[in-house]
């Protein structure tokens, strides 16, 4: 156990601040001293309340140490709460630190994720329970990764590709015509100038195909008989596609045909329905009439809710008010004509309700009020009573 | 004649391979497939194998691989137990009379391309369409890959791209939705792996030559393209170089008896000693 323990503090010493191919061998020997290291503690005994804030200097010292000899150990395996809790935000903070600093990290001319191991491997002396120990794995798969890409900008820097000089030359070939005397913007300087011609990416691939063996595309010099498609994956095909394009010409013919009407529909229909309702108001003056009376058609729930946003407007133009009666059942009476619709839209005060009507609502109030027969008659109908 | 899903054995396992849910039971030994073969007629054996023939060509109008599943669910259909005999004599057609190679690119979810086995014409006016001018941009891509060290984040391989005018956020005369070119289309056709690389957020993603690349073309020829755009010789890139070079010893690479396109003479013998 002394050994292996042995083993562990001389790698933690051994890495210094050289390339990160050091790191593995650093994991693995601190993963294999995980175990010992909660043994000593256990083992050990001794009861030292390190002050969180002194905590990583009390790590360092312990790393230094021969194993062996009474390390330091926190009393209770459990660790203490507060302990625990600082540990994990550090932690936290460095794996924030090392993501927010990426680029920083992966520069080859910097040391910072060696020095973010190291950190590392001193917290994570303090850890004795699996939750921070998840973390401290955590960024161990963040480090790591990052030592992987580290590696691999290291390897590629090797013959240097120069990319720009690519662009330029493919840009050439392509046809570019740059034009003469034009300065090229230093700040623009990514992109060259000149008029690329439309063939340009044509022109790449015809050379470019002479260094890929593609199959052909396969496809009938004639075109294929409709009736007898030799494969079936091709009859589906042009089946879906067929029906796609009967679908879009059928489209158009039905919106013209709303269109037409659309506009001019509402406004006549809100007018004829307020006429109706100031003749019915004509032939009993005192009597607001009952609002679903009004509107509803016991024979057509769309028609009812088209009566209902045709009533709505008149409403908002201030030509009608809807009220409850000592029922607390809705009425409707139109206001006078006196009042002057201007006046009715500024000096009224207006509320805003929301009806909701649904297909059993409708049914219920048909069966209750038993309407009969629709006082808005459909738009179909004569409409002798129209103002 | 629907089959019990199986996991174990050389049949596909993976979810999106069952689009249709008939599995491949543990592949027929060679003797169980004669003895099948022996029950069907030749002439039945024959049509399957022409209507193979005529499946593959069309499905590769479009360059996608093609799945072992969906052969079996379209083609083959009650002859599987003579699939093996059926796909291999349709591959035999398909190289003598077409001059095309089917190859399985994914032997694990059993997925194949064609992939041509004649030597390039060096004739001028062959057909220009859009395939060719994605194939020009797929070869920019390919060779920034290779020059790059075999992989190359997004990032930089948009950033070379905006070079040539070609921005993802910017919609391309020729192209389109660039973005979706390089990273869907391009992908599915197996041209490019687009892969995400781990721990990063907001998340990033790496190319990498497709599978399809690597059998449609080769790390020495795209180092070929490379040279010639640049007008200098192959081995300037040492490394690149070395590894090309590598992977040609390596694969029995299919290029090799052509060492420059332009060089029929050899490559036809080339040709003609490849076939069986």
């Amino acid at each position: 156990m002394a050994d292996a323990g042995g083993s562990g503090g001389d790698s933690l010493q051994a890495r210094g601040p050289d390339s990160g191919r050091r790191q593995p061998f650093a994991s693995t020997s601190r993963n294999g001293a995980v175990p010992e290291h909660q043994q000593r503690r256990l083992a050990g005994g001794q009861g030292r309340q390190r002050p969180p804030e002194a905590a990583s200097d009390g790590e360092e010292e312990e790393s230094e140490e021969e194993p062996g000899q009474g390390p330091g150990v926190r009393a209770e395996p459990d660790g203490n709460h507060t302990d625990r809790r600082m540990l994990r935000h550090q932690y936290r903070q460095l794996i924030n630190r090392v993501q927010q600093n990426r680029e920083d990290m992966l520069s080859s001319k910097s040391n910072s994720l060696t020095d973010a191991l190291q950190e590392a491997n001193k917290l994570f002396s303090g850890v004795s329970q699996a939750r921070e120990a998840a973390l401290d794995a955590q960024f161990l798969v963040l480090a790591s990764n990052l030592g992987k890409e580290k590696a691999n900008e290291l390897h590629s820097e090797m013959t240097v590709f120069d990319s720009p000089a690519f662009a330029e030359d493919l840009l050439t070939f392509m046809g570019l015509n740059r034009l003469e005397g034009e300065e090229n913007d230093s700040d623009d300087e990514s992109i060259a100038s000149g008029f690329l011609p439309n063939n340009a990416w044509h022109k790449l691939g015809a050379e470019a195909e002479r260094y890929f063996r593609r199959s052909p595309s396969f496809h009938y010099m004639l075109g294929s008989f409709k009736a007898d498609p030799p494969v079936p994956r091709q009859r589906i095909e042009r089946q879906k596609r067929k029906a796609g394009t009967e679908e879009k010409r059928a489209m158009p013919a039905q919106l013209k045909k709303m269109e037409e009407s659309h506009e001019e529909t509402t406004e006549k229909e809100v007018e004829r329905i307020l006429g109706l309702l100031q003749t019915y108001f004509n032939d009993d003056p005192n009597i607001p009439i009952s609002f679903f009376d009004f509107v509803i058609d016991p024979s057509s729930f769309a028609r009812t809710v088209e009566n209902i946003f045709h009533v709505s407007f008149i409403i908002r133009d201030g030509f009608a008010r809807i009220k409850l009666d000592q029922d607390k059942l809705p009425v409707i009476e139109p206001s006078r004509e006196e009042e002057g619709r201007e006046n009715d839209q500024n000096a009224q005060v207006r509320n805003q309700a929301v009806i909701s009507l649904s297909h059993q609502d409708w049914k219920d109030i048909v069966e209750t009020f038993e309407i009969t027969e629709p006082m808005i008659p459909p738009p179909g109908v004569s409409q002798e009573n129209e103002s | 004649m629907a089959q019990k899903r199986r996991t174990k054995g050389p049949g596909p396992s993976q979810g999106e391979d069952l689009a249709a849910d008939e599995d491949f039971a543990p592949t027929p030994s060679a003797s169980q497939v004669q003895r099948s073969l022996e029950r069907l007629s030749p002439a039945q054996v024959d049509q399957k194998v022409s209507e193979l023939v005529q499946y593959l060509l069309v499905k590769d109008q479009k360059k996608i691989p093609i799945k072992r599943a969906d052969i079996l669910k379209n083609v083959i259909k009650d002859y599987r137990s003579v699939y093996s005999e059926i796909i291999k004599r349709a591959g035999r057609t398909l190289q003598q009379v077409f001059g095309l190679q089917l190859v399985e690119i994914d032997p694990k979810h059993h997925i194949y391309i064609l992939v041509s086995n004649l030597p390039r014409l060096e004739v001028e006016n062959l057909k220009q369409d859009d395939c060719t001018a994605k194939l020009g941009l797929l070869t920019v891509i390919l060779s920034f890959l290779f020059m790059k060290g075999n992989a190359a984040k997004e990032s930089a391989v948009w950033e070379m791209l905006r070079r040539l005018r070609v921005d993802p956020g910017v919609r391309h005369e020729v192209f389109g939705d660039v973005k979706k070119l390089v990273t869907e289309e391009f992908v599915r056709q197996k041209y490019l792996e687009y892969n995400r690389i781990p721990h990063t957020d907001p998340p990033e993603f790496e190319f990498q030559w497709g599978a399809r690349a690597a059998k449609e073309t080769s790390k020495m020829q795209i180092l070929r393209f490379v040279a010639k755009i640049q007008n200098k010789d192959p081995r300037a890139w040492s490394t690149q170089y070395t590894e090309a070079a590598a992977e040609e010893a390596a694969g029995g690479d299919l290029f090799q008896d052509i060492s420059t396109p332009g060089d029929t003479g050899g490559a036809s013998q080339g040709a003609r000693r490849r076939t069986r």
